[in-house]
């Protein structure tokens, strides 16, 4: 599965509107009917349901490359949140002219669907992490996944990455409360595993965090030749 | 609206709650103590890296209230 050229000259000449977000706004809503998907060029989301009662879980973080709310192409009504996290450029591609290319370019319609399909790969990944494995561990797996995506869009320097997720965030990804997030914190800083500091993680030893992370990167295909 | 600081207490280890969160009701509070303290102790006690986790909360200085979980295993 690869594009051609006139495949990527049709993605290149997509209408594109910019826009730009501050942090913590809401992009699309849950029950929202959007009518165009949007690339995220600069900054950090995240998709997030809440509860009746106001729990709000994050489901996924999202980076630049990514279309995080492609499934709008062809199911009509969201069924979660997408916000920003940071300062955000976005550029909005409307259904009208997605729905345009994917039926004159199968090629991109392929890679569209593949990555929705890595998508809900990534979202099994995160109930079993969610699920399955003890506070450390799960926050040290959320880390090693958003470094390796990272790392393909050279967004890595050394042991150090983006995380610019708050205390409440982390908690919120992770299904505990802000407490509970602040004492893995400080655990995985005491530990010498990594350290957080101003919206960033730096790694302090690969193979502790390794060995916690529990983490096998099959399910990112990032390899489309395997 | 008043802070209020959840410290940890593992089998006697203290972890500090520098930055602390606003409630409004006692409820809240209360709620946010026991779940913090109930989801620290399901690690603690699998891992068996302690026995007894105390969630102590101040509000200021002044303590608000205290949560105490033990696990007990017998036979």
């Amino acid at each position: 599965m690869a594009l051609d050229d006139q495949d990527v000259q049709a993605v290149r000449s997509l209408p594109v509107m910019v826009k730009h977000y501050q942090p913590g706004q809401a992009i699309v809503r849950d029950g929202d009917r959007p009518a165009e998907c949007c690339l995220i060029s600069k900054g950090f989301c995240v998709r997030s349901k809440t509860t009746s009662n106001g729990r709000r879980q994050i489901l996924s973080i999202h980076i630049p490359g990514e279309i995080p709310d492609l499934q709008s192409l062809h199911l009509n009504v969201l069924d979660h949140d997408l916000i920003t996290l940071t300062e955000c450029t976005l550029g909005f591609i409307s259904h009208v002219s997605l729905r345009e290319i994917t039926r004159r370019r199968p090629n991109v319609a392929e890679i569209f669907w593949r990555d929705t399909l890595i998508e809900a790969a990534m979202f099994r990944d995160w109930i079993v992490n969610v699920g399955q494995r003890p506070a450390p561990s799960r926050l040290a797996h959320i880390i090693v996944e958003l470094r390796e995506r990272l790392k393909v869009i050279g967004q890595v320097q050394g042991a150090r990455f983006e995380m610019p997720l708050t205390q409440e965030q982390i908690g919120e990804a992770m299904g505990i409360t802000p407490v509970h997030a602040n004492r893995i914190v400080k655990q995985l800083r005491d530990d010498n595993v990594l350290e957080f500091h101003r919206g960033s993680v730096r790694v302090i030893d690969e193979q502790k965090l390794l060995e916690l992370a529990d983490f096998d990167g099959l399910y990112l295909h990032q390899r489309p030749s395997l | 609206m008043p802070r209020f600081h959840f410290h940890i207490v593992e089998d006697g280890r203290v972890i500090t709650d520098e930055q602390g969160q606003e409630f409004t009701e006692r409820d809240a509070v209360r709620r946010e103590a026991v779940e913090t303290g109930a989801s620290i102790a399901r690690d603690a006690f699998i891992r068996g890296s302690a026995s007894q986790v105390i969630v102590d909360v101040r509000k200021g200085d002044e303590l608000f209230l205290k949560v105490s979980i033990f696990l007990t295993v017998e036979g």
